[in-house]
Order: C-alpha cells, then sequence, then structure tokens
C-alpha cells in the first residue's frame, strides 16, 4: 500500500494516500472544490482555472533541513504567492490546503464570469439544464452579474452534428477537453481534437464516419455543460421531469448497470416511457461507462411493432385469443407431448424466466434447450472467474489471453476494461486469425489461420516459436483471464475451445482463483444464466426440434436463423412461442404468447463475469403481455406443478433453494451497494458525470464450481468439430459478429445506428475476391450448407487473410459456424 | 504507399528517417510544410495520406493544422503577403501601407488576385517591432521576411514574384 500523507484542508485533517491530487483529497473528506477540466477517470490538464486554491506547505530551515516552528512549537506554513489548480498538484506531508478564503472565493467568480463571456446562457432551451456542472457552479460560485457586453459574446453555431448519434453546440462548449481526452486517454480512438486556438478555438471530428467511436456517448455525461448532446436524447425531455429507474444492459454479456430515465408523456397517452439510458456505476463492471449500443438500443422494448396479445393458429391463421383460450391449448398439447417437450430458450431471458421455464420441462420429463451459437457454458461455470474477481484490478504482472474475437465488436466495455489493464501493464495476448481494435494494446499477437485456434492454443501453451516469450509470461502471470469468442466459429468449435481455455487455466493451478478465470463471449446478455437453469446447446438442433412432440420457443428465433431449423420446426408436433415479436418463428406457431419487454419487470441477469444483477421496472407493460416467467409459471399450474408466478423475487428464491451456485443468494443481496470511487452522481455531477451512482446493487459474483466442488468435472457430450474441407471452387466462410447487428433487439433502434449497422455484404481480401472472379461492390449469391443468401455486396480489405469470406452475423446470411460456400453472380451473363 | 508519400518519397522517406520509428508522429509537422509546398495550402487528401503515413488519427493532424497559423486548410493564392498590423507596428504607419499594398492589388484584406497569385492578410506580431512595416511571403513552400517596408519596396517584391510566375508559365509553354 502507499504511504499515507496528512494535510489539512479547511478545518479539516485528512490522510490519503501519497500521490493524491489535492482536489481528489478533498472530494473524499466531502468538500466541494469546483472543476470543470478535471476529471476523475482522467489525467489532470489543469486547463479551466476553476479549481484554484490556497496552498501552504510546512517551512523548512535549509541550513538544518528541518521545519521551521513557531512561537507555539508548530511548524510554521508558507502560503504561496499566487493561487495554485487543486487538480494538478499532489498532496503532500503537512499541506495546508484553503478553499474558501475571499482570495480564493474571489477565483471562482472571476473563472465564472470569464467562462460566461463565450457563453450562451441558453439554458432554458439547453438540455442539460437541470443537471448541468456550469449552471450549479454559477449559481455557487458566480459573481450573478457580468460586466461584459452581451454584444460581445460569441455567437457560434449551435447545431453541428459530430457524427450522426452526437450534436455538438459551439457556442456552448467551454474547451475543458474532456470529450477530446476521453476518446484519446480512456478509448484510444483520437477522433475528436480541437481546432484553432485561443478564443476560435473549436471542436472538430474528421474521422470517417464521423465521431467514429462506440463509446462517444459517454462524452455527452461527462461534458461539463450542455455542449454535447445525442441524437437520442437532444430536446426530448427535462432532466428534472425524469424518474431514474436502475436497469442492467441487455445487449451483450457485459451486464453493464444502466439507468433508464422515464416521464409521463401525453405524446404517448399518459404513459411512462423510456427517455434515455445513463450508465449507472458499477466500478466492478462498467465504471461509469456504457457503449452506444447500449445507450442507443433500447428503443425495442417501446416498438409498436410488439406482439400485445396470445394468438392462436386457426383456419384463417394465427388469431387473438384470451390468455385463457391459448393456455387452455397449451396445457392440453403440452400434456399429451409429455417427455416429447422440446423446450428452447434464448439467452435474452432473465434467470427467473429461464428458472420457471426449466421447471415445467422437468416436470414434463421434455428437453431444456439453449439456443446459442456460442457453447461451453459448463467449462465457464467451472473455471469462471473466482469470486470477488474485477478487471479493473488487473494490471503489471497480470495476462489477459484474448482469443477468436474481436472484442470491441463482441462485447465493447469488455474491450475497453481489457485495454485500461493492458494500459496499467498487465501483458495482453490476442490470438485471432485477423488484426482487430485490440492489437495496438497487445504485448503478443498471433494471427492464425482461421479453423486454426485450437492449433494456436496449443503452440502458446506448448511455448513454440514466435510464442515461447507469450508462454513465458503466460505461465509467470500472478493472474490469468482468457476471453474466448466465436469469431469465425459456431457452437462445436466454441465448445471444443473453451475445453482448452478451461485445460489452460486450470493446469496451471489458476481455477477459481480470484482476478483468474474463464470468460465465454456469449452473444447474448444472460446466456450464462440459460447454462446455471440448466438449458444447454444441442449440436442438432434441428434433430431435436423435427423429432419434437410440442417445441416450446421462447425468446428465440430459430426459423429466422436458419432455413434447416425452419423446416424442423415445420415437422415438430406443435409449436408454442413467446416473444416480443412476430419473428419467423412465431409467424409459424400454432401458440404465440406475448412476453413483457425487460423495462416492463423485473428479473436478474448473470453477466458474462458470472455477476448475477437485478434489473429494475421502468415502465408499465401494456395490458397483454406477461414476464417470460409468469407465462411459464402459468402454464406449469395448468400440467401439475406449482411455481412462483407473481413476482420475481420469489422465484430467485426458489433458484437459491434449487441450483447450487445459487444458494444464498436474493434480492436484497443483489442489491446491496458499497461506496464506489469516484464519486459521482446528481450532487458530484460536476466531478464524475451526469452517469448515475448506484443505490441499487452492484450485484454478486458467483463462486466457480472448481471452488466449491473441486473434484467435480465437466462432460459433455458434444462432438469436437470435424476439419471444414474447402472443395475446389468454394471458399472458407466465416461468421463475425458486429457490434452494430440486425438482430431483433436492434433493428427498432435503426433511426439512432441505422447508418453504422451491418449490411448484407461480405469481406474478402482483394486478391481471393478476385480469384473468385469478383471484385469489390459486385453482388453475389452464396451457396452454403442447404441455404442460399443472394444479394451480398463484395467488399474488400487488404488487412484480411486470404482464402477466406467474412460474413456479419445477423445479416440474413445463414451460416452458424465455419462453412464452405459458393460465390455466384447474382445476375448470370448470358452464354456467349 | 498513398498517393502523397508517392509525390514525395525521397523526402518523406528522409524526414522520417529522423525521427525513431516508434515516435513517427514527430514529423508531422515537417510532412505538413511539406504538403503545402505545391499549392500552399493542405487539402483533405494529403491530411488523410500524412494521417497514415504516421498512424496518426486524420483529426490529430487537423488539429495540427489548425493550432498553427502557418498552415492552411483552404486553397487560397499561391503567395500569402501577411502584414503585421499590431500595435507597435501599427505606431510606425503599418496600417497605412497595408493599406496601399491592398489598393495596389486590388483586393481587400484576406482577399486574392483574380489571377491566384497573392492573397494579402493582417496578421499578429512577426517579433520584428523594431524594423516595421513589416510582412512576410509566405508560398513555394519557403517564408521570407521583409523589413523596414515601404510602399515602393514592397511592390517591387511582388513584382518580381509576378514575374518569376510569368517566366515559369511562358517555360512550361516552351516545353509543351
Ligand atoms: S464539448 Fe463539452 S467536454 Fe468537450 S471541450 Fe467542450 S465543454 Fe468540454
Ligand atoms: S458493453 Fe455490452 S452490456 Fe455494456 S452497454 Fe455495451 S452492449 Fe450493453
Ligand atoms: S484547472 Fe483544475 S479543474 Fe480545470
Ligand atoms: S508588432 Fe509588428 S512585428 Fe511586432
Amino acid at each position: 500500500m502507499a504511504n499515507q500523507v496528512t494535510l489539512t484542508i479547511d478545518d479539516l485533517t485528512v490522510t490519503v494516500p501519497e500521490g493524491t491530487l489535492v482536489v481528489d483529497a478533498a472530494r473524499k473528506a466531502g468538500i466541494d472544490i469546483p472543476v470543470f477540466c478535471y476529471h476523475p477517470k482522467m489525467e489532470p490538464v489543469g486547463m479551466c482555472r476553476m479549481c484554484l486554491v490556497q496552498v501552504g506547505r510546512p517551512m523548512v530551515d535549509r541550513a538544518t533541513g528541518q521545519p521551521v516552528l513557531d512561537a507555539d512549537g508548530q511548524p510554521k506554513i508558507q502560503f504561496s504567492p499566487k493561487l495554485e489548480t487543486s487538480c494538478t498538484i499532489p498532496v503532500s506531508e503537512g499541506m495546508v490546503i484553503r478553499t474558501n478564503t475571499p482570495e480564493v472565493l474571489r477565483a471562482h467568480r472571476d473563472i465564472i464570469e470569464f467562462l460566461l463571456t463565450s457563453h450562451p446562457l441558453d439554458c432554458p432551451i439547453c438540455d442539460k439544464g437541470g443537471e448541468c456542472p456550469l449552471q450549479d457552479l454559477t449559481r455557487a460560485y458566480g459573481p450573478g452579474q457580468s460586466r461584459f457586453l452581451l454584444d460581445d459574446k460569441m455567437r457560434l453555431a449551435k447545431h453541428v452534428p459530430l457524427g450522426e448519434l452526437i450534436y455538438l453546440d459551439r457556442e456552448r462548449c467551454i474547451l475543458c477537453a474532456r470529450c477530446i481526452r476521453f476518446q484519446d486517454e480512456i478509448v484510444d480512438e483520437p477522433v475528436l481534437s480541437f481546432y484553432h486556438r485561443g478564443r476560435s478555438m473549436q471542436i472538430v471530428t474528421y474521422s470517417d464516419p464521423p465521431f467514429d467511436s462506440y463509446f462517444s456517448g459517454n462524452t455527452t455525461d461527462i461534458c461539463p455543460v450542455g455542449a454535447l448532446t445525442t441524437a437520442d436524447f437532444r430536446f426530448a425531455a427535462r432532466p428534472w421531469e425524469l424518474k431514474n429507474n436502475a436497469s442492467i444492459c441487455t445487449q451483450c454479456p457485459v451486464g453493464c448497470n444502466t439507468t433508464l430515465n422515464t416521464r409521463r408523456e401525453v405524446k404517448s397517452g399518459g404513459k411512462w416511457v423510456v427517455k434515455r439510458v445513463m450508465p449507472r456505476q458499477n466500478e466492478l463492471v462498467n465504471e461509469i461507462w456504457i457503449c452506444d449500443k447500449g445507450r442507443f438500443g433500447y428503443h425495442y422494448a417501446e416498438s409498436g411493432e410488439r406482439i400485445l396479445s396470445p394468438h392462436v393458429r386457426k383456419e384463417q391463421g394465427l388469431v387473438p385469443v384470451s390468455w385463457d383460450e391459448a393456455l387452455d391449448l397449451v396445457e392440453q398439447r403440452l400434456r399429451q407431448a409429455g417427455a416429447g417437450t422440446v423446450t428452447l430458450a434464448g439467452g435474452r431471458l432473465a434467470n427467473e424466466d429461464l428458472f420457471n421455464l426449466a421447471q415445467v420441462t422437468d416436470h414434463l420429463g421434455g428437453r431444456k434447450l439453449l439456443h446459442t451459437q456460442v457453447g461451453g457454458g459448463e467449462y465457464v461455470q467451472r473455471y469462471g472467474l473466482g469470486k470477488g474477481s474485477n478487471l479493473g484490478e488487473l494490471g503489471k504482472g497480470d495476462a489477459i489471453l484474448v482469443i477468436a474475437s474481436d472484442l470491441q465488436e463482441e462485447a465493447p466495455v469488455w474491450w475497453l476494461r481489457v485495454k485500461r489493464a493492458a494500459d496499467r501493464g498487465a501483458a495482453l495476448m490476442v490470438l485471432n486469425p485477423r488484426p482487430t481494435r485490440l492489437d495496438p494494446y497487445a504485448r503478443f499477437i498471433h494471427h492464425y489461420r482461421y479453423g486454426e485456434e485450437l492449433e494456436a492454443l496449443g503452440r502458446l501453451a506448448a511455448g513454440e516459436g514466435e510464442l515461447a516469450e507469450a508462454a513465458e509470461a503466460l505461465r509467470s502471470a500472478e493472474n490469468l483471464v482468457i476471453f474466448y469468442g466465436s469469431e469465425g466459429l459456431g457452437l462445436a468449435e466454441t465448445t471444443a475451445l473453451a475445453r482448452e481455455a478451461a485445460g489452460l487455466l486450470a493446469g496451471s493451478g489458476r481455477a477459481g482463483k480470484v482476478n483468474s478465470g474463464l470468460i465465454g463471449v456469449w452473444q447474448q446478455n444472460n446466456t450464462l444464466g440459460a447454462y446455471d437453469m440448466g438449458f444447454r446447446p444441442e449440436a442438432d438442433l434441428a434433430g431435436a426440434l423435427s423429432g419434437s412432440g410440442l417445441a416450446w420457443i421462447a425468446a428465440a428465433d430459430p426459423a429466422g436463423d436458419h432455413p434447416a431449423l425452419e423446416a424442423a420446426l415445420k415437422q415438430a408436433g406443435f409449436l408454442v412461442v413467446q416473444d416480443l415479436f412476430m419473428t419467423r418463428t412465431a409467424q409459424m406457431a400454432d401458440v404465440v404468447l406475448p412476453a413483457q419487454a425487460f423495462t416492463e419487470r423485473e428479473g436478474t441477469f448473470t453477466s458474462g463475469e458470472r455477476r448475477v444483477q437485478r434489473f429494475y421496472p421502468a415502465v408499465a407493460a401494456p395490458p397483454g403481455p406477461l414476464a417470460d416467467f409468469s407465462i411459464a409459471a402459468r402454464v406449469g399450474l395448468r400440467v401439475g406443478i406449482e411455481l412462483e408466478g407473481a413476482s420475481a423475487a420469489t422465484v430467485m428464491l426458489r433458484i437459491a433453494a434449487s441450483v447450487p451456485a445459487y444458494a444464498g443468494l436474493d434480492y436484497a443481496l443483489i442489491s446491496e451497494v458499497s461506496e464506489q470511487w469516484p464519486i459521482i452522481g446528481r450532487e458530484d455531477r460536476y466531478y464524475g458525470g451526469t452517469g448515475y451512482d448506484n443505490h441499487q446493487g452492484l450485484g454478486v459474483q458467483l463462486q466457480p464450481d472448481a471452488v466449491t466442488d473441486p473434484d467435480g468435472e465437466v462432460s459433455i457430450a458434444m462432438a469436437a468439430p470435424a476439419p471444414l474441407q474447402v472443395p475446389e471452387g468454394a471458399v472458407y466462410l466465416a461468421p463475425v459478429t458486429r457490434l452494430y447487428d440486425q438482430g431483433l433487439t436492434l433493428k427498432p433502434s435503426m433511426k439512432i445506428v441505422g447508418q453504422r449497422m451491418a449490411r448484407r455484404e461480405v469481406w474478402l481480401n482483394p486478391e481471393t475476391a478476385a480469384r473468385l472472379g469478383f471484385g469489390a461492390a459486385s453482388l453475389v449469391t452464396l451457396e452454403g450448407e442447404g441455404w442460399t443468401a443472394s444479394g451480398v455486396e463484395i467488399r474488400v480489405d487488404e488487412q484480411l487473410p486470404p482464402d477466406v469470406l467474412l460474413a456479419p452475423r445477423s445479416v440474413g446470411i445463414p451460416a452458424t459456424g465455419p462453412e464452405a460456400v459458393r460465390l455466384r453472380p447474382l445476375v448470370t451473363e448470358p452464354e456467349a | 504507399m498513398n498517393a502523397f508519400h508517392a509525390k514525395y518519397q525521397t523526402e518523406i522517406e528522409q524526414i522520417l528517417a529522423k525521427y525513431p520509428p516508434e515516435r513517427k508522429r514527430s514529423a508531422v509537422m515537417p510532412l505538413l510544410f511539406l504538403a503545402q509546398r505545391d499549392d500552399n495550402y493542405i487539402s483533405p487528401n494529403e491530411l488523410a495520406d500524412i494521417a497514415e503515413i504516421l498512424e496518426m488519427s486524420v483529426t490529430d493532424v487537423a488539429s495540427v493544422v489548425g493550432f498553427y497559423t502557418l498552415f492552411y486548410d483552404q486553397h487560397e493564392g499561391r503567395y500569402r503577403i501577411q502584414v503585421c498590423t499590431d500595435l507597435p507596428c501599427a505606431l510606425r504607419g503599418a496600417e497605412t501601407f497595408f493599406e496601399a499594398l491592398c489598393k495596389e492589388l486590388g483586393v481587400s484584406s484576406g482577399g486574392t488576385t483574380p489571377d491566384g497569385l497573392f492573397t494579402i492578410e493582417e496578421v499578429k506580431c512577426l517579433a520584428a517591432c523594431h524594423r516595421a512595416p513589416v510582412f512576410q511571403v509566405q508560398g513555394d513552400g519557403e517564408i521570407a521576411y521583409y523589413e523596414n517596408q515601404t510602399a515602393e519596396t514592397a511592390l517591387q517584391v511582388i513584382a518580381a514574384l509576378r514575374e518569376k510566375a510569368v517566366q515559369e508559365a511562358r517555360s512550361r509553354e516552351g516545353a509543351a
């Protein structure tokens, strides 16, 4: 631990670790020093001068080196002749800081007065009004009146799009550079900068697309004025009208803590609606950040396309019916199907939903299948992060291995946390077939050939060739975290990869250790929870579905995903679908049951770091849909098993009683909070930003099985993937993930992020494209195993390895794993 | 290799050789000067090419252009005539001097002559206050200083530059 330093701030004696900045020492002691440019997550720059204080240091006798004492025997304090910026000076022993002398107050007043000479003070029409540090600090420290002429104010552009997501108001910008430094220091995507200097200084972006970063929304939280606003929230509501509802982002397995801001609106018939998603501090998960997908991707919950009543297939097709009628039919068919029931759940469901679905299925003797293209959850249950782990603690002496994952696309905030760990000195190893945005921070990079991920891992474990040094770093690391993703991989491949990665962890004696463990980069937010509740992926899903007496599908769209699954569902004895939307699968169903969105109910998700976190209802559900756990409980009641259907909290008690890893959990425990640093939120927004502080729970990390049951073993009935043979004339297709996918839960946010969404295009190395007879922008038809996809555009990228075709997931190219495909020109030229 | 790199390959390689490879962004200033050599401004393509060569973001390169007053992102005259009209120079008649030049060139402050040769601008202190009126000419990749000027001497400088351009045009025609 760092040495402690004791100093006096106003009348308080404060002891803090050596190296602490005066401004932080004061904040910790509950004394406010106003700041604009300083932000506790970033290096100080001393640009705005708002944090001026009087600094005194003990006088030292030059001859003796001893402190000079006054008549009372106290050390004499020498105050510096001028005020100093408290954000740039570290504390020192015996220092005396004065934050409220007349000189200091005068300085505050003057700085505010100066800042306001070029600030429009258009608070009444400003989105930040009501939660604006400049407004707050002007009220608290400003002069109340200006001696400058109104006519001399700067007049600048007020609606400058920095891309289509973030708008800049040049008049309001106070040039604190927080946004620039966030992009630079924290994200390392320096796409914002100053242009010109002095009074002409302005924020600019030259990237293509403009403000090209998945983290751009965070700048609007830390901007101390209303200069940066999101396209989504701009002019949408006033902060004081908003209610805060704690939630968890549902877009990826990081499980960022969020706050949903809601208000009642005439426009919506007096209903409560979500106006924006804000980060909620959880230093163990997302700190005070979220990615733009999480911020802008919530619109699906309020989509007009939601299913609002149960439907049953009759002669004229699917018709709306009452819950009773729908459930009567489901009951009857479930009783008939009995053990022939196959329940297929998606990783979007909450733990409570999955538990109840599992209970009903078990009661009938049916099968519980998980719809996922990423497998290996059993290994993560066993070798996941030790309880008490925090990626934010990884640094020097630790190692992080990321294999087969384009982490920024698959789970942005994990990318950020891993990058930051590398910044702190952790040895980062990136094993991936092509370069990604993680490479610049990696100490060791190995680009293996698509399909050779196991060999690559083997070479690393053995320390062969160029990987010798990496292997040594891995061996000697204090902690080791391994992320495995699905770059170019499907279910069988990721399962095999998880096994090898788990072997590497366990083999080095790190199983269950705090700050060590295996993390699967799932494609859904709660895939791990589904594993915990007993759902398992099935290699032959089509076979399982076609042979089922009744297929009960919740939060999954197999028919939309692959024609073979669509065909299989046609064979199923009966099809029950519960979902938010009329998916392709729902359209085929015999019974459709409408589910509530995560904004309308409560529940828990288990993040990829095995943290069980709670989300709360934010808006009233429309009449009709029910929470998935309630639907399952009602079905259960009819087929003879009593389950909790009224409240998610009581379902959790049942989970705690029957799922060993969740033993002892309840909502109270999950909702516990402890003090976090830096302090952010309402009163402290001038300091940490307008993100929310956390009163609703930091969640509970589960203990991996390797600790609770050291002798257990993982046994999985999944065949190892067969090596893929690519016949003459075909090409190796590797499915890859893009953050802005065209999935069900993002498409309704099209109007915000549509321009950045993955398109129906595939990527090849230019030479490979030429060899196959295509150039950039040609339109082709892809032919895979049992599917074709036409109208696909060819894109070329020199950075890609040869002989592989990258196909983004979710754009209607149904490949679920690596596959050999053929390309045909979309319009065949007539034969000469 | 991008277009800018190809155009000035030798020069760029020489410049880059002065810096350790991991610090190559230090070469941003000389490369910007190079980009300005032919037409006295840095085009968006050159900006992007420099960013690529130095592995910087385009925004960061642009920010350097924005910070320094001697880099331009707008295409104007081949020669920029920059007259100091700050207080000390004004006391030595810089303002009337400036007006005289404007009149002679037929443009107002910040304007460019129709032949695209000259842009005339007022600038802040050029650090030659005691030798005012003073101006500098930026163009053809160079900056030349002219101190203790009168309208007449300045016009000679301008005439010489014009003559240079005419000669060049002639020799180009001759070559063609
Ligand atoms: S836009 Fe906001 S964060 Fe960026 S420099 Fe201006 S005031 Fe600071
Ligand atoms: S990183 Fe993942 S969990 Fe976090 S905000 Fe983005 S999509 Fe949501
Ligand atoms: S100078 Fe310290 S907060 Fe800006
Ligand atoms: S004021 Fe003109 S050169 Fe200094």
